[in-house]
């Protein structure tokens, strides 16, 4: 049988929420060799397992939601999907990922190898712990038919430089996340953004994302000093599989300078916007994939990875009725955290 | 059945790579010798293996007839080097086997999807970024890279421009679009080097050098030792250009990555430091033939075509990584096959993609849209100062070639980003003095005088535009067009409409012309046809009558170039540029006021003059004309009037292209009569156009007649004017339409020298 060809794409944070409870549990066992070490290194930094976590009986802001209980978790359960994705039907022709998803595509490209995935995971997760640097808000820039909207997408970026221009405010764009702007910012500015992005969405949007610093902004320009400063180059090797990056630059196995990719995952890829968009535009068009599988938990960015499909109107997508129509028929994102779509990519 | 010569070249590949059977080095250069590290030179590799599946799969989908384009790359993979060595800022002016050199450029810039995009080029779909269908071309906005076409050394010229404009707009301190360290890259084959383009463009690199000009720009000749069919004599080009005292010439084995990437370099530093030009030599192959509809067994012996095959640059690749032991065979072949794999379902995703079906589509590029707009005009008191002594003289009535030199002032006050240049337009003036004092006001940066040759006068323009300015060549006479048409019609022309409108080459090309010129005449001088202009499409043909006319006309053209990049020709009618009087000596009738500072005239906006005056009273006789013509045509009216008692219309078209047709339709219609006067030649002069236009439009149609020049060329002395309109052959054509049984001119007096 002819195999098909996806492209991976690992969630960022905020996808293990209350729903996500108990989901290494049910997929674990199969890779249980492959998360124990996980659990191991965490075990020793007397910190709560991602097993303890997956298996608590209620969902904690104050235990699930800080970077450095989150990070883990969530690479544990992208990486328990990737792990499962069945490789008998699929081809895996690039990775990429979102935000700290970008550290979980670097662990399936095994541009990390598994120990060094979770110091760097780890790491960067628990940069916020001495206190968080600014915040994250999330607003819509499409319609409610996912079309590209130039009105919604040019008051978000006034608004960032309006309101980063007030004294005692920085916001910036810090992530292009399909139909959504992630904005980074401040607290002042947080604030002013949120009284002065139209509600929308009967009031969901603007949507402060709880305990997200400003990542992928200049405010986080220090922890990128000091993530090169606790993170070598001797983590990091070429990836067997091309990787995608958050400014859209294609990282292939056999040409990769690893210096470099240290260079861009520590520098860059923190304090600059992250461009989750154009990396799955160009996965699209320079990997032209069956189709995107999305590694769990939760399914949340699905509909991220329509808008853009939509955007570039690929498979023959136009707005989101068309993109509803085709994975109800025949799928192209396959979300791991949905059991219909798992089905089609794990074995 | 038989292997095609490509599917040889991709069979031996795998083959010579798993027998280590590769072609020796013809140059040694070790990995440690270069500035390149390990993953650098497989990233080069791999845009080659890129490049030449992207040829693959051209074939391939011309075959199920879904590619339109076949000429590829394969041979020339060697120029993936200059995509690294050179900054994507570079602005990079490429000939047609440039695909591994476009990848390469595009890795520089994250977001690039190169293979997408060039395939989409291949299918010719309105997604492709750069020509929307329109043609293949390697192009990109945010790479730098305007596209070119089928370049036969064209591109050359326009390169040297932009070389120029480089340290000129840094000097301006205009808006330009490259950066200040930017150098220019341009690269061809060895059978353009033949080209009268290439050797202007050459010409005038060395001409400027010479003379401490920075001309930034780097000549690539991909030399692959044959052009299409002829061989290019071994060791010509070195010949040709090893001792060249001016331009420095580099040379590498473009088979050999190492080699090519050393030599790159140090050609990049040169130019980079010293801003002046170089040329470098890079000797390759041409794999499976000129394209693919060209059997090359027809003309090269097979054996020859075998031995090429054998120095396929991505084998002598694959022996520098296997040899410097950065990758081993398995892992060559394997990345060999999953690009493949990888350009394969590309192209299957871009063959659905939309393709232009509608004439609205294909044309909407024509006519780039408005990017940016004008600078307000300046301050009474700048104009003033500006026009010094002159201003004292502006309250009085002045001929066209003054006023066009206020004019030209006026503009170049106004748009700080104009530049005036072409042989003998600054100290001398112009050979009419319509450029005389503008150096003077505006210093020899911004009027300077070029090397006679219109290929680079236009080119340099064409260049100068892509970096932000408006250029105002002027080309001393009209038949001096002729040389250098290329450059306007191949590739002024036709920027916006390749490249969908993301670049454009705003100009506005002064060229004297037209007959009737006093005491000589001479076909070069009077020559008396734009049919060189009139059908291409998109441009802008302006051919004022009168001073006043011209100032407003011109600025409209000034404007149109800036702040849509429009291409315009303005015709200045020689024979009128100091004509003062109409009817008689003295009488002042041709010598108008310089209007106001802020009247243009719009594009395509015709002049209506004389006519009934009573309103809805029907025009016994309507002439239509321009320049000349006009001229005489007024003349002839009066004598019509006086001694017939008809006062007829006379429309000035002022714009021959875009011909408002409708227009002049609305001003004809109801006429009894209708003469076209056309001055320029009986074929294919604007009276054709003019003459189906009323007969398309008007019902019921008028009787018309057109009064042309004859199909000759000009002669020299008291002959010059016989074979053109003249007042008295007007008088008597109009009379004959009127059917007024008007007596044919007498003998000798078909034409009369103006204003004798």
């Amino acid at each position: 049988m002819t195999k098909k060809t996806a492209v991976v794409v690992c969630p960022g944070r905020g996808t293990y929420t209350k729903t996500e409870l108990g989901y290494l549990k049910k997929y674990r066992p199969r890779f249980a060799g492959e998360l124990d070490p996980i659990d191991a290194r965490l075990a020793a930094l007397g910190q709560p397992t991602v097993s303890e976590l997956d298996s608590a009986e209620k969902f904690a802001l104050k235990t699930h939601t800080p970077g450095e209980f989150a990070s883990t978790l969530i690479y544990a359960c992208s990486w328990a999907d990737f792990l499962a994705i069945d490789r008998e039907r699929w081809d895996v022709v690039a990775v990429t990922g979102n935000s700290m998803g970008w550290y979980t595509a670097l662990a399936c490209a095994e541009a990390l190898t598994p120990e060094n995935a979770f110091t760097l995971i780890h790491t960067m997760g628990s940069m916020m712990t001495g206190g968080i640097i600014g915040g994250q808000l999330i607003y819509p820039v499409v319609g409610d038919d996912w079309r590209p909207n130039a009105d919604k997408r040019e008051l978000v970026e006034r608004a960032i430089i309006e309101i980063g221009a007030v004294p005692d405010c920085e916001a910036h764009l810090s992530i292009r996340f399909g139909g959504y702007a992630i904005i980074g910012g401040n607290q002042k500015a947080l604030d002013l953004l949120m009284k002065a992005l139209p509600s929308v969405d009967e009031g969901k949007y603007p949507f402060v994302l709880v305990n997200h610093a400003a990542f992928h902004t200049p405010m986080l320009t220090e922890t990128s000093a000091r993530a090169f400063r606790e993170l070598g180059s001797e983590l990091f090797q070429a990836p067997s599989v091309p990787l995608v990056d958050g400014r859209g630059t294609i990282w292939q196995p056999y040409s990769t300078d690893a210096n470099a990719l240290r260079h861009y995952t520590l520098g860059h890829q923190v304090d600059a916007t992250y461009d989750f968009s154009t990396a799955v535009g160009v996965a699209l068009k320079e990997f032209a994939p069956d189709a995107l599988i999305l590694l769990g938990p939760g399914a949340t960015s699905g509909g991220a990875l329509g808008q853009i499909a939509i955007e570039n109107r690929w498979w023959g997508l136009g707005a989101k009725a068309d993109f509803t129509a085709r994975q109800a028929s025949s799928p192209v994102v396959l979300a791991m955290g949905r059991e219909d779509q798992r089905k089609l990519a794990a074995n | 059945m038989s292997l095609s010569r490509a599917e040889a070249v991709d069979q031996n590949f795998t083959k010579l790579v798993s027998s280590g059977q590769l072609p020796e080095a013809k140059t040694h250069v070790s990995a440690e010798a270069v500035t390149l590290s390990p993953a650098e030179i497989v990233d080069l590799f791999e845009t080659q293996v890129m490049s030449r599946h992207l040829d693959y799969a051209a074939r391939a989908l011309k075959t199920r007839n879904e590619s339109f384009y076949t000429i590829g790359s394969a041979g020339h993979e060697g120029n993936a080097v200059f995509g690294k060595a050179f900054r994507y800022t570079d602005m990079a002016f490429l000939h047609y086997r440039s695909g591994a050199l476009f990848i390469q450029r595009s890795k520089q810039l994250p977001g690039s999807t190169p293979l997408y995009d060039m395939l989409l080029s291949l299918v010719a779909s309105a997604d492709d970024p750069i020509s929307g269908g329109r043609h293949k071309v390697f192009g990109s906005k945010p790479l730098f890279v305007p596209p070119q076409t089928s370049t036969i050394a064209s591109h050359l010229p326009k390169a040297v421009g932009a070389a120029i404009s480089i340290r000129r707009s840094q000097d301006l301190g205009i808006d330009s679009e490259m950066p200040r360290d930017a150098i220019i890259l341009c690269n061809f084959g060895d059978a353009s080097h033949n080209h009268a383009s290439s050797l202007a463009a050459f010409n005038t690199a060395s001409v400027a050098a010479f003379q401490n000009v920075p001309v930034p720009i780097v000549f690539i000749c991909e030399d692959n030792g044959i052009g299409i069919s002829v061989p290019t004599p071994p060791d010509w080009i070195r010949t040709a250009k090893g001792h060249d005292p001016v331009i420095r010439y580099f040379s590498c084995d473009g088979r050999h990555l190492l080699d090519t990437w050393r030599i790159a370099e140090a050609a990049v530093e040169y130019t980079r430091r010293t801003r002046k030009p170089a040329f470098l030599h890079m000797k390759t192959v041409r794999l499976f033939g000129h394209a693919g509809s060209d059997v090359e067994s027809l003309y090269n012996p097979v054996p020859q075509i075998e031995r090429a095959e054998r120095d396929d640059p991505l084998l002598h690749s694959a022996r520098i990584l296997l040899e410097n032991g950065i990758l081993s065979a398995e892992a060559i072949k394997n990345l060999y096959e999953t690009m493949r794999r990888r350009v394969a379902r590309i192209g299957e995703e871009t063959i659905p993609r939309p393709k232009l079906l509608l004439p609205h589509e294909v044309m909407a590029s024509l006519v780039p849209t408005k990017t940016r707009g004008a600078p307000p005009i300046p301050s009474e008191e700048k104009r003033q100062k500006t026009f010094g002594s002159d201003a004292k003289y502006m309250d009085k009535p002045q001929h066209l070639a003054k006023l066009l030199n206020w004019g030209l002032a006026d503009v170049l006050l106004r748009y700080q980003n104009a530049v005036v240049f072409g042989e003998d337009v600054a100290q001398k003036g112009g050979v009419y003095h319509v450029t005389a004092g503008l150096w003077q006001k505006f210093g020899l940066r911004r009027v300077f005088n070029s090397p006679l040759d219109e290929t680079s006068i236009l080119g340099n323009a064409i260049g100068f535009a892509h970096n932000g300015f408006v250029p105002i060549p002027e080309i001393q006479f009209l038949a001096y067009v002729h040389n250098a048409e290329d450059q306007l019609r191949g590739e002024a022309s036709t920027l916006s409409f390749f490249s969908e409108g993301r670049y454009t080459n705003g100009m506005v090309v002064r060229v004297a012309g037209l007959a009737y010129q006093k005491g000589f005449g001479g076909h070069f001088h009077n020559d008396n046809s734009l049919a060189v202009f009139r059908d291409i499409p998109g441009i802008v043909i302006a051919c004022p009558s009168n001073g006043a006319d011209a100032v407003a006309m011109l600025r409209s053209c000034v404007r149109a170039a800036h702040e849509s990049g429009r291409v315009v020709v303005f015709i200045e009618p020689i024979a009128l540029y100091m004509a003062k009087d109409l009817h008689e000596p003295g009488d002042g009738g041709w010598s108008f006021m310089y209007p106001a500072a802020h009247e243009e005239i719009p594009i395509g906006k015709i002049a209506v003059y004389g006519g009934s005056s009573s309103k809805g009273k029907k025009e016994r006789l309507t002439i239509v004309s321009y320049g000349n013509g006009f001229y005489l045509s007024r003349q002839a009216a009066r004598e019509l009037e006086e001694k017939h008692g008809i006062a007829p219309k006379i429309i000035d078209l002022r714009w021959l292209a875009p011909l408002d047709e409708a227009a002049l339709a609305r001003e004809c219609e109801g006429s009894e009569a209708i003469l076209v006067v056309d001055e320029c030649r009986r074929t294919g002069s604007q009276s054709e156009a003019i003459m189906t236009a009323l007969v398309e439009r008007l019902d019921p149609l008028p009787r018309l007649k057109r009064i042309t020049a004859e199909d000759c060329f000009i002669p020299l002395g008291r002959a010059a004017t016989v074979l053109l309109p003249s007042k008295e052959s007007i008088l008597a054509a109009a009379l004959d339409v009127l059917g007024l049984g008007a007596a044919k001119p007498k003998k000798g007096t078909q034409a009369k020298v103006l204003a004798k």
